[in-house]
């Protein structure tokens, strides 16, 4: 990837406004992601870090502000694709079929597309269970079906919604190693939701945290951090500690 | 309790059953004239199938079953999609479902006379009637009851049209409640077909008529085991197949 194309965001977010009734729950939030970067966006909950994706993604309008998220012509990719929180496979398709949900509109022939899905399907480990029904697939086996299924799109931009909260402390921890050792092999620029920090600290180039400057306000971007950690072996680092320490002073004092 | 031990119990029901009514006619608790025989219905059935007339009636009264079935559990499941997918549908025809719900379907026979004439289309129509409802609730209710989260995931995936939607989400997730209206409706279909024949339409129930007209208890018994037997036949093949089309279930 040459400098130029680092230099444009994939993800370009403006003055973002989000509210339910006549609640604004959001206020002016920027956010420029670029090719290749690791976002993590932090804060307590209820805050509005779902929604906050959900608007990025445009899977919801904001009442404000522009989100932009450049693609080209390309007809076999998708600009975005999503891992959400519950894995939500269909459990009427099998994982093979699942994996292919976005697949199915763009440019590519059956056995293309068969082939697209199996890629990402390897990519997790979990080839094998391609004619598996999910139902027959522990949790976090469920979990990386639905980050195939988001890879097999080839997104400029992936969005994950908190996805390792619903897992247990281990399943946890293998998936937050797996989707480290996954970047390596992936093209998208994610964009990551957590309400753990460490869990942001570990995975993230730059955290981002929102929160409210005084109660009663609408939440914005009160911090922004970069995580200035090599990508592998982040946990067993002397400044990890730190990090993550200078994350939660920033949610602290709001 | 273990299932043959079961089997065996709901066998000895059964028999149990025909046998005090066997025992009751024959010692004269019962007159003979109100019931007939049990041992006496195997044969009655023969004579009826060598004559030619139970394939006859059978075949009619399917034949009104099937067109009758068939186009109320179509028209339920379109109408009860649509109403539950689309919200200015389901306020265009809210007031009317209430209205028209409670009639019974034999409440129609007036109309299927005058529409129809006294034909077979007239029997299919009644039929259709209770099907229609069966089918509209079972299909309305199940597609508004699908996870929201589904039809997020489609459109995350660029499923945002209604098609699209509609066929990767909406009928596939409501398809275990569409099914179970379509098994109800198969079974409902059965209750209307004889009434619906009753007045002069050739078939189950016409010849159910005639017969008690004669007092030939022996041959209405013989037809409304007939009925049993097609409903447990078709049920059992509309389980089969149920399970093959949700064989994804847990």
């Amino acid at each position: 990837m040459s400098a130029a194309d680092t230099a444009i965001p994939v993800l370009n977010a403006r003055g973002i406004r989000l509210g339910f009734g006549d609640a604004t729950v959001l206020d002016d939030v920027d956010l420029a992601v670029h090719p290749r970067e690791f976002v993590a966006i932090v804060g307590a909950s209820g805050v509005g870090k779902s929604t906050l994706l959900r608007a990025l993604s445009g899977l919801l309008s904001p009442r404000a502000g522009t989100v932009n998220i450049p693609h080209g012509q390309d007809r076999d990719s998708r600009a975005w694709s999503m891992v959400f929180q519950a894995p939500r496979l269909f459990p009427w398709r099998r994982v093979r079929a699942n994996v292919e949900l976005g697949l199915e509109g763009l440019e590519l022939s059956r056995d293309e597309r068969r082939q697209r899905a199996l890629e990402p399907l390897a990519l997790v480990g979990l080839e094998e269970y391609a004619e598996r029904w999910p139902h027959t697939l522990s949790g976090g086996q469920q979990q990386r079906v639905g980050i195939a299924r988001a890879l097999a799109v080839r997104p400029r931009v992936l969005f994950m919604d908190e996805p390792f909260s619903a897992l247990d402390a281990i399943t946890r921890r293998r998936l937050q190693q797996e989707l480290i050792d996954l970047r390596q092999r992936t093209e998208a620029a994610i964009v990551f939701v957590t309400h753990d920090i460490e869990e942001a600290v570990l995975l993230a180039d730059q955290v981002v945290v929102l929160g409210r400057q005084a109660a009663g306000q609408p939440a914005g971007v009160v911090a922004r951090h970069e995580v200035t950690l090599p990508t592998v072996e982040r946990r067993d680092h002397p400044d990890f500690a730190d990090q993550v320490q200078a994350v939660e002073a920033a949610i602290g004092e709001h | 309790m273990s299932r043959s031990k079961r089997t065996l119990l709901s066998l000895c029901g059964l028999a149990g059953f025909l046998g005090l009514w066997e025992l009751a006619l024959r010692s004269g608790l019962l007159p003979g004239s109100l019931v007939p025989l049990p041992s006496m219905i195997p044969g009655v059935l023969w004579a009826e199938i060598a004559d030619g007339i139970w394939l006859e009636v059978v075949t009619a009264s399917l034949s009104h079953y099937a067109v009758g079935v068939l186009i109320g559990s179509l028209l339920g499941i379109a109408v009860g999609v649509a109403a539950a997918l689309l919200p200015r549908f389901n306020a265009v025809h809210a007031w009317l479902a209430r209205l028209l719900r409670p009639i019974p379907p034999l409440a129609w026979i007036p109309f299927a006379i005058i529409w129809f004439g006294i034909n077979p289309s007239a029997a299919a129509f009644i039929i259709s009637i209770g099907v229609f409802w069966i089918n509209y609730f079972a299909s309305h209710s199940a597609v508004r009851s699908v996870d929201p989260g589904y039809d997020e995931v489609a459109r995350a995936f660029g499923h945002t049209g209604f098609m699209s939607r509609l066929t990767r989400v909406s009928l596939p997730a409501a398809a275990p409640g569409i099914l179970g209206g379509l098994r109800a409706g198969l079974g409902q279909g059965w209750m209307t077909v004889v009434a619906a024949e009753l007045f002069g339409i050739p078939g189950i129930g016409q010849r159910m008529m005639e017969a008690s007209s004669l007092l030939a208890t022996d041959i209405v018994v013989v037809y409304m085991l007939t009925i049993a037997g097609l409903y447990a036949l078709f049920d059992f093949v509309f389980v089969s197949l149920q399970r093959r089309l949700l064989r994804w279930q847990p």
